[in-house]
């Protein structure tokens, strides 16, 4: 590595060497460079010097990473001085230089370096957060620049300081093509990192990089409830203990945990909740008829809990059901809960009416004070005999045939 | 008369038209049509006159569209004090030339100067010109008739008299008319010249015999010869003066032709279905023109003025529109379908002004007055006087005030805030576009820099999207049915194709749509709309494309117009002003040797007219009975139950709870609380849109009806079914009232916590970038599965996506479907197959529908009915085999409402029904499932959705009912991920480095089993629009 870089600086120092001096092509050139200095400093006088035995004046054509432009000479003892202090001597680089004129062919180029003091550094951080765990890292760049914004020469020294909850760190990167850079990578703990830099007695502003928690890790999950009767009202909190990821960090406030619930007939039920400070809750509403739920919580493709299962027992087995008004008026209840007290307003109610096979409605009513009535519209319902099936709690009652009239 | 003398009837008619309208229009003109489209191409005209491209609405469009003299002109006075002073200097100047106008057409016609200043009078309140200037604000319209009738007298000169003086004259004022309205000259010609034309021969021949009788065929035809250079050279060079005058439009009009969908206008209904259009394009432009109607055909018809009389029938015929099947067949079915046809109304109710001054002249002071009052005495002649007038002028009231009791526009917004915000942190980078602003978005459009997608003049639409719809901006939509929301929604879903970031909404109506379309609200400005904003849309690049036209042209269009006025007022100023204001001594005009006898009224003729009244009369009353019979709410019970959902549907609770039987002692407080409980699609944000009445049972005092309704929502149109009792009571039909929900929460006060985001923009105030430092990394998201299927005939890309960041994204999904050759076919984005908001670690399904430009094909076949839902699928000439998926992240804390819980589920074999569950401290507004499903190896294979059309309040339940899609035809095209990206870097790369352990098929035994043949599972996700966030 070193040997190629010192081969590869000496091809470059020999190729400059070479290519400072003016090319001369053809015997008959009447202009000579009479400069000897062919490194120039940025924001400095700089001027090329040519003795000419030419009696017209040519002009010179420039052009360097700022922009071309065409010089005229001013004749100082028999040599035409050109002059590019200004705009465009003030950017350092490479200058070429070629006389436009059919009879001389003179042409080269030399180099502005930009000016040994900083005034400024020019520092970019990216990404703004990254992940714990050592893999995910941000980039520190800074570019060291003269007065004149010009990036300084390479091999300039720049100090990068980071500081991270108890330990601070320092470390010294030269330039290369005009930047230093440091990829900072993520510790195993969350938090902030914080990052300066420094060149040549020149301090850049502050930068602060996350730390944010990596992926979780598993976790386990318990349920809270009032009491295990499926009554339709009461809400089961399910909480996840505190996510953290594999680095013991707990895991970003809002993280989206989603508990699946398998019912004892196969359905599955979905709630979900969003960390803070680690922890997920979820809520979800009593069943109204016995159930067992098994509930298992994800992250998904990240993590997973343990299963918890719970029971709810049934309010009731039985109700009371009264007919009246032609029979269209079917009053279902009064349902009382497990102590006997009246079942919360909106306990659901379900009546289907069937014609024989054929089901011609269902109707859903909710409760109030502990009664569900219908009415069947004698339009929907003509006259004639009807199987009705009534079923509230999961506990159905079927009445085979009855007469509406 | 005295031609010496001022005529003091003019002088009276301008004073009072200038007094009138211009107090008036200071509160009506900002409110109707047009006048804010004129003020918008004004301030184009006011900032670059000679540039005929305009970069603000439409992506660009060139206002060479219409003639520019009238916006030119309020440009030029805008200069002097803003363009509304322009605007109203122009529109009373407009006045100014109308009442002159009249009085010149009329005096050349009656040659009666007493007559002529009847007619400026009544001109003044003519209910056509003050429905044209207060309703509709077409000023270039206005100013174009006006300079018309001051072109007629000029045209008549030089016919009859050949000095080429009056020739350059009316050429003159020709000019004036072609740029200010193109149609104007041109129907103008067939309608007002050509019997013009007719009339001089007919004076002509009268000349050369001893009365009118004489006039044959023979001597009319005789005459025509005689005068035919004079006609040819008049005829020819009127033609170069319209072409050339506005030749950039013709050239324009050429390049683009108008080939959009024609937009519906009212003046083509007919008027005894629609009596809204009835109203608005028949009744008030005739007002009580429509008494004398009788006597302006008989005046008309007489031999002089026949040509006038043909040319009245036509437009009077041309008038009623789709009334008759006569308008479509005499224009055929393409001008039909351009040409608005109010404009013959107007044109009809114009040429009558003349004759109508004449009745008046002959009523007040003349034969008819003495006739009158010989039969049936002075009481009787003052009693039909005074109804007359108080009809006339209840005419004019009734439609200047029009626009006061049934406002045509919303309710005038303040635009400074709008202003601001558009000026602020660089938002004029981006289009913008208004919903429910109404015409205000034109002078919304004059004052900001901002560029909009939409635009208020529909002939310069240039996109597609746009084009093959007859919508006239995506502004009013709502009110375009299928076709509106369908091309809004088109916009909506890829904004970014337009460079459109921002929405003002004045209408919550669209609110569902923009937040299922992934927008996002940014806050409600202080003038009560609400900004909408869309992440990841590039701003617009700061060259935009441009239709450039030859310099020759700009200039021409830059200069001419202003010039015709000038020379015009140069060659007439003496001649107009002078003259009839003070009376110059000069050769009397020929037109005045032509005078009518009012000596004897005919008697026939009135006879004729009191016949005619009392039909009119007739036929008002049986209207008024017809409108009483449909409009008593409780006279029948299908009223009762059409003005209970009309009351619902349009929020006038006192009146729906008017309608609910009284014996219940339903207070308003408990009616109101029963109804406003309810949010959710349905009740908040849907329009009613039929409804049909079934009375199923039916007694003296009881009803129960079926009300079949059907309602628009900005999503899908919802069809329902309602089972209603009525009751009668006291000979008033009332409706029992519904159940309400009796659910009762188990908590009173309860808690919740909850990750709140907000994000800085720039920590420092600054109009320079924003800080390096400041800009946020995009979240890393994972594409986690992806596959090009076709189902059901449809192409679209379904798949799973999840944010793997730490912070809450942002979702955009864009895919691009290619052949084999790797041509792109279509590309398109996720519309409401997705959560648009997801959470750390959220997973979300997706679809992505290949939507093509609905019915850019089948024009011909846009459907009639409404279904916002309407979906286009695009037409492939090869099919597509491979896919690219763009997946965008940024940053949001906007709409992250997650508590939304699956409580109860059943799975039957045609749907699944279940419970939702609201857990939080919202209430839903409206509740979306995203149901997913899979074979029975738990491959993905379709995504669907539902919205419900209820909401769900807090801590309560919403009953859903899922029907399960059919599949008649599935393939799997392509499952092949490796062209699938993440904020542009490759998907794999990021999975591999964020999660490079993940747990494969983690919750495939959290799938839910189905009973259904083609379907193994289906997954269930929930999403939620939060109407009003507390």
């Amino acid at each position: 590595m070193n040997y190629k870089l010192t081969y590869l600086l000496l091809l470059g120092f020999f190729l400059m060497g070479s290519s400072f001096l003016p090319q001369e092509i053809g015997q008959t050139n009447p202009i000579i460079q009479l400069n000897s200095d062919l490194e120039f400093t940025a924001g400095d006088e700089i001027q090329l010097k040519f003795s000419s035995t030419s009696k017209t004046i040519p002009k010179l054509y420039v052009s360097n990473s700022y922009g071309s432009t065409v010089l005229s000479a001013t004749i100082e003892e028999d040599a035409l001085i050109y002059d590019l202090t200004g705009i465009m001597g003030n950017k350092s680089g490479i200058v070429n230089w070629s006389f436009i004129d059919s009879e001389t062919e003179l042409s080269g180029y030399f180099y502005i370096k930009p000016k040994a003091t900083v005034k400024s550094l020019e520092s970019y951080l990216g990404p703004p957060s990254i992940q714990a765990g050592g893999t995910d890292f941000a980039m520190m760049v800074i570019i060291p620049t003269d007065e004149l914004d010009n990036p300084l020469q390479d091999s300039t020294l720049v100090t990068i300081n980071n500081q991270f909850r108890v330990s601070e760190d320092s470390s010294e990167v030269p330039t290369r093509n005009f930047l230093a850079y440091k990829n900072i990578y993520s510790p195993e703990r969350t938090g902030r990192i914080l990052i300066g830099s420094e060149s040549l007695g020149v301090t850049s502003k502050e930068f602060d990089l996350n730390v944010l928690a990596s992926l979780p890790a598993n976790f386990s999950i318990s349920e809270r409830r009032n009491h295990m009767y499926a009554d339709g009202n009461q809400i089961v909190t399910l909480t996840t203990s505190e996510i953290l990821d594999d680095f013991g960090n707990v895991v970003e406030d809002g993280t989206f945990v989603e508990f699946f619930i398998s019912t004892i007939n196969g359905g599955i039920l979905k709630t979900s909740g969003a960390t803070i400070n680690g922890i997920a809750t979820a809520q979800i509403i009593h069943p109204d008829q016995a159930d067992e739920w098994t509930v298992k919580a994800f992250v998904k493709g990240m993590a997973e809990s343990n299963s918890i299962s719970f029971v709810f027992q049934q309010l009731f087995n039985d109700f009371e059901v009264s007919f009246s008004e032609d029979n269209r008026t079917i009053v279902v209840g009064p349902l009382k809960s497990f102590m006997d007290q009246l079942i919360p307003d909106g306990f659901d109610v379900d009546l289907a009416v069937f014609n024989g096979e054929e089901q011609i409605q269902t109707i859903n009513k909710q409760t109030l004070s502990g009664e569900a009535s219908f009415k069947l519209n004698p339009d929907i319902f003509p006259e004639g005999n009807y199987m009705i099936k009534i079923k509230t709690a999961g506990v159905e009652k079927i009445y085979k045939s009855r007469p509406l009239w | 008369m005295d031609r010496d003398k001022t005529n003091k009837y003019l002088i009276a008619a301008i004073l009072l038209g200038l007094a009138f309208h211009g107090a008036s229009i200071f509160f009506t003109l900002e409110t109707t049509y047009d006048a804010l489209i004129h003020l918008f191409f004004a301030d184009h005209y006011a900032n670059s006159w000679f540039e005929p491209w305009n970069f603000k609405w439409y992506t660009g469009f060139t206002v060479m569209s219409y003639p520019p003299l009238v916006h030119q002109a309020i440009a030029v006075l805008s200069l002097i004090g803003g363009l509304k002073f322009g605007l109203f200097t122009v529109a009373l100047i407009g006045v100014l030339l109308f009442i002159t106008g009249v009085y010149r057409f009329a005096l050349l016609m009656t040659s009666n100067r007493t007559v002529a200043g009847y007619a400026a009078c009544l001109a003044v309140f003519s209910s056509s010109f003050v429905e044209t200037l207060h309703l509709f604000g077409q000023l270039p319209s206005i100013i174009g008739i006006s300079v018309l009738m001051h072109a007629l007298p000029e045209i008549y000169l030089w016919l009859k008299t050949g000095r080429y003086r009056y020739l350059i004259t009316s050429l003159s004022l020709i000019a004036v008319t072609v740029t200010s309205h193109h149609v104007t000259p041109i129907f103008g010609m067939v309608f007002f010249i050509f019997p013009l034309i007719g009339m001089v021969i007919m004076d002509h021949s009268r000349e050369g015999v001893k009365s009118m009788k004489e006039v044959t065929f023979k001597v009319f035809f005789r005459s025509f010869i005689q005068l035919f250079k004079r006609i040819v050279a008049f005829g020819f060079s009127s033609l170069i003066i319209i072409v050339g005058c506005i030749l950039p439009y013709w050239i324009n009009s050429k390049n683009n032709p108008i080939t959009q969908v024609p937009i519906p206008h009212g003046s083509r209904d007919s008027f005894l279905e629609i009596t809204s259009s009835g109203l608005v394009f028949f009744l008030i432009p005739w007002g009580v023109l429509l008494i004398l109607l009788p006597y302006i055909f008989y005046r008309y018809f007489s031999k002089r003025y026949l040509f006038f009389g043909l040319s009245i029938s036509l437009l009077f015929v041309l008038g009623t529109g789709g009334t008759t099947p006569i308008p479509r067949l005499l224009l055929g079915d393409t001008a039909f379908n351009i040409l608005t046809l109010d404009r013959f109304t107007l044109w009809a109710s114009i040429m009558s002004l003349p004759i109508f001054g004449e009745f008046a002249y002959r009523f007040v002071e003349g034969d008819l007055k003495s006739l009158i009052q010989k039969k049936f005495g002075r009481v009787y002649h003052r009693i039909i006087g005074g109804i007359l007038a108080g009809l006339f002028i209840f005419m004019t009231i009734f439609t200047i005030s029009l626009g006061y009791f049934r406002p045509s526009q919303p309710q005038k917004i303040k635009m400074l805030p709008i202003v601001n915000f558009m000026n602020q942190d660089q938002h004029d980078q981006w289009r913008y576009l208004t919903l429910g602003f109404g015409d205000q978005m034109a002078w919304l459009a004059s004052q900001t820099g901002a560029l909009s997608v939409d635009g208020n003049y529909h002939s310069a639409r240039r996109l597609p999207e746009l084009t093959t719809r007859p919508i006239e901006r995506l502004e009013n939509s709502k009110f375009k049915g299928v076709a509106g929301i369908g091309s809004l929604q088109q916009f909506l879903t890829t904004p970014e194709k337009y460079n459109l970031k921002y929405i003002f909404s004045n209408d919550k109506f669209y609110d569902p749509i923009l937040y299922f379309c992934g927008w996002q609200r940014l806050r409600q400005l202080e003038n009560g709309i609400m900004v909408w904003e869309k992440l990841n849309v590039p701003p617009l690049s700061s060259i935009l494309p441009k239709e450039d036209v030859a310099k020759w042209q700009k200039l021409l269009w830059g200069i001419i117009p202003l010039l015709t006025v000038l020379i015009a007022f140069i060659l007439n100023i003496q001649m107009i002003w002078l003259r009839t204001l003070r009376g110059k001594a000069r050769d009397r005009v020929p037109y005045l040797n032509f005078q009518n006898s009012y000596i004897k009224f005919n008697r026939k003729l009135l006879r004729i007219g009191h016949l005619w009244t009392i039909i009119i009369v007739l036929i008002t009353f049986y209207g008024l009975y017809l409108f009483y019979l449909k409009n008593d709410s409780q006279r029948s019970p299908e009223n009762a139950v059409m003005a209970y959902y009309d009351a619902l549907d349009f929020k006038e609770f006192e009146k729906a709870h008017s309608l609910v039987n009284p014996n219940r002692n339903m207070s308003i407080d408990q009616f109101m609380l029963e109804i406003s409980v309810t949010d959710g699609l349905l009740s908040s944000y849907a329009k009613l849109d039929a409804l049909e009445t079934i009375i199923t049972n039916k007694t003296d005092t009881l009803v129960t009806a079926k009300v079949n309704t059907d309602w628009i929502t900005p999503l899908e149109k919802i069809s329902k079914t309602d089972y209603v009792n009525l009751v009668k009571f006291k000979n008033k039909w009332y409706l029992e009232p519904e159940d309400v929900d009796l659910d009762l929460p188990p908590d009173q006060l309860y808690s919740d916590n909850s990750t709140n985001y907000f994000n800085q923009g720039r920590r420092r105030i600054t109009t320079e970038q924003t800080h390096h430092e400041d800009i946020l990394k995009q979240p890393v998201l994972e594409i986690l599965t992806a596959k090009l299927v076709k189902f059901n005939g449809h192409y679209a890309i379904v798949g799973e996506v999840q944010n793997i960041d730490n912070v809450p994204a942002d979702v955009v999904l864009k895919g691009s479907i290619y052949n084999d050759m790797d041509e792109e076919l279509a590309t398109y984005n996720a519309k409401y197959h997705v959560k648009h908001k997801l959470m750390p670690k959220e997973v979300s399904s997706f679809r992505i529908n290949f939507e093509g430009i609905a019915w850019s094909d089948t024009k011909d076949s846009i459907p009639k009915t409404f279904n916002p839902d309407e979906f286009t699928p695009v037409t492939f000439e090869s099919p597509p085999t491979k896919f690219n998926l763009q997946l965008a992240g940024n940053v949001t804390g906007s709409d992250l409402y997650k508590d939304i819980v699956l409580s109860d589920i059943n799975i039957n074999s045609e749907t699944l029904d279940g419970k939702l569950f609201n857990a939080g401290l919202e209430e839903i507004t409206v509740p979306q499932l995203l149901v997913t499903y899979y074979d029975l190896n738990k491959n993905m294979i379709w995504v669907d959705h539902m919205f419900l059309e209820d909401g769900i309040r807090q801590q309560r339940q919403q009953y859903f009912s899922y029907p399960l899609v059919e599949i008649n035809e599935f393939t799997i095209i392509s499952d092949d991920m490796r062209n699938c990206f993440v904020n542009g870097l490759p998907n794999d790369d990021i999975s591999n480095k964020v999660v490079p352990k993940r747990i494969e098929n983690q919750t495939n035994d959290k799938l839910q089993n189905i009973d259904h043949p083609d379907f193994g599972f289906v997954k269930i996700e929930m999403n939620t629009y939060i109407g009003n966030p507390n």
